[in-house]
């Protein structure tokens, strides 16, 4: 099953799992409509009773299936509430990467959200006073990235949280890019 | 053959390609890897999707490796470690962590983090709060020296105490500044947490 797949239905479950929370005036309510029900049945007589109880028993297909329906709407309801935020998760958002080296030839940034391709996203030095900057489209969610100076040295943006797995032997920055910081 | 087996065997053939497809696709994979790390990462990838775990961020420290120059064994390494953090972190985080919550947890595992102290932020924090900042900060500001009962313990109270990311945030921020200026890691993460949730004024006026 798709990872999606499988985190819906485990949502699905976890929330009918849960105990159903019903405000006070539920009791009332229900006993109020049973009294109307009731009343109306007494005036419809024996006949209209004996059917209306025979319509539930011979339908329980179209129950289960009325019943999967209300879980179906139910879940994407729990889905939106939970994981999609205002911007779709993976909506791409503008992010300004912003590098203060002087002496610097050339600079890239390098990250999870151009797969790591050395040559994909370069900074301009604006009026060659030793400020580089781009900005690029990423993706909503966690990024891992470095900028790339000279084509050779690896540097951490000093602007940012360290990613703690530096397993190559170089620094990396982790960058959180949320629907709301647009 | 049961109809169970057919659907099992099914699976399996379907996630034993999520490697191989990869690396049909970019000519870096192919390229640049020998075989024996095509073998090795391709049974990781396998692995890792049998426990449940997301595959994206495996194939980025990938990439990461190629980018950064390291060999094939070094590779395989990071991505058999990754794999690892990632089901700690999954096991104690439960199907409803995103991948991004994953990632950044596997992050922290990494810096030292015991798992179980991130399933413990989850369960106060709900379901529906999203840890991936705070996990980030956390991976951050231990790597940057603050011991981890004392980084665990700040942001444990700072998503106690409700904090917006932009509060985490600005707490890493200030939490750095303070430690390049020569405060003591724990003293800095400490004090900065008492102060990053002050309750705006105006905001409490606005609920009455």
């Amino acid at each position: 099953m798709p990872d999606w797949g499988r985190t819906t239905l485990e949502l699905m479950v976890q929330e009918l799992q849960h105990p159903v929370r019903l405000d006070e005036s539920f009791d009332r309510r229900v006993m109020v409509r049973v009294r109307r029900v009731h009343a109306e049945r007494r005036h419809r007589g024996i006949i209209g009773w004996l059917g209306a109880a025979a319509s539930i028993s011979r339908r329980p297909a179209w129950a289960a299936a009325l019943a999967a329906c209300v879980v179906a709407v139910v879940s994407i309801g729990i889905t939106r509430g939970t994981r999609t935020p205002a911007i779709p998760t993976g909506h791409a958002i503008p992010v300004q990467f912003v590098l203060v080296a002087p002496g610097a030839h050339s600079v890239a940034v390098v990250g999870d959200f151009n797969n790591w391709g050395l040559n994909d996203t370069a900074l301009v030095a604006e009026n060659h006073n030793g400020v580089w900057s781009v900005s690029a489209s990423v993706h909503t969610g966690v990024h891992r990235y470095a900028f790339l100076v000279n084509g050779k040295e690896w540097v951490a943006d000093p602007t940012a949280p360290r990613a703690a797995d530096d397993d190559f032997g170089q620094p990396s920055s982790a960058l959180v890019v949320e629907a709301s910081t647009q | 053959m049961s109809m169970r087996t057919a659907r099992s065997l099914l699976a399996v053939l379907l996630v034993g390609s999520a490697f191989r497809s990869t690396e049909a696709q970019d000519p870096r994979l192919s390229n640049r890897l020998d075989a024996p790390t095509r073998k090795a990462l391709s049974a990781i990838v396998d692995s890792a999707r049998a426990q449940g775990i997301p595959v994206e961020p495996l194939m980025e420290k990938v990439y990461q490796g190629l980018a950064m120059g390291a060999d094939g064994t070094r590779i395989v390494v990071a991505v058999r470690s990754l794999t690892f953090e990632m089901g700690n972190a999954h096991r104690v985080l439960g199907a409803v962590a995103t991948t991004d919550e994953l990632k950044a947890a596997a992050s922290a595992v990494h810096a030292g983090v015991p798992a179980v102290e991130l399933g413990k932020m989850k369960k106060q924090s709900g379901l529906r709060r999203s840890l991936t900042l705070p996990f980030t900060v956390l991976a951050d500001i231990v790597s940057r020296g603050v011991p981890v009962a004392a980084a665990t313990n700040a942001i444990k109270s700072l998503v106690g105490a409700g904090a917006k990311d932009k509060d985490i945030s600005d707490f890493q921020r200030n939490v750095s500044v303070d430690i390049e200026k020569g405060a003591q890691p724990a003293a800095a993460a400490e004090t900065r947490a008492k102060g990053a949730v002050v309750p705006n004024p105006k905001e409490d006026r606005e609920h009455e």
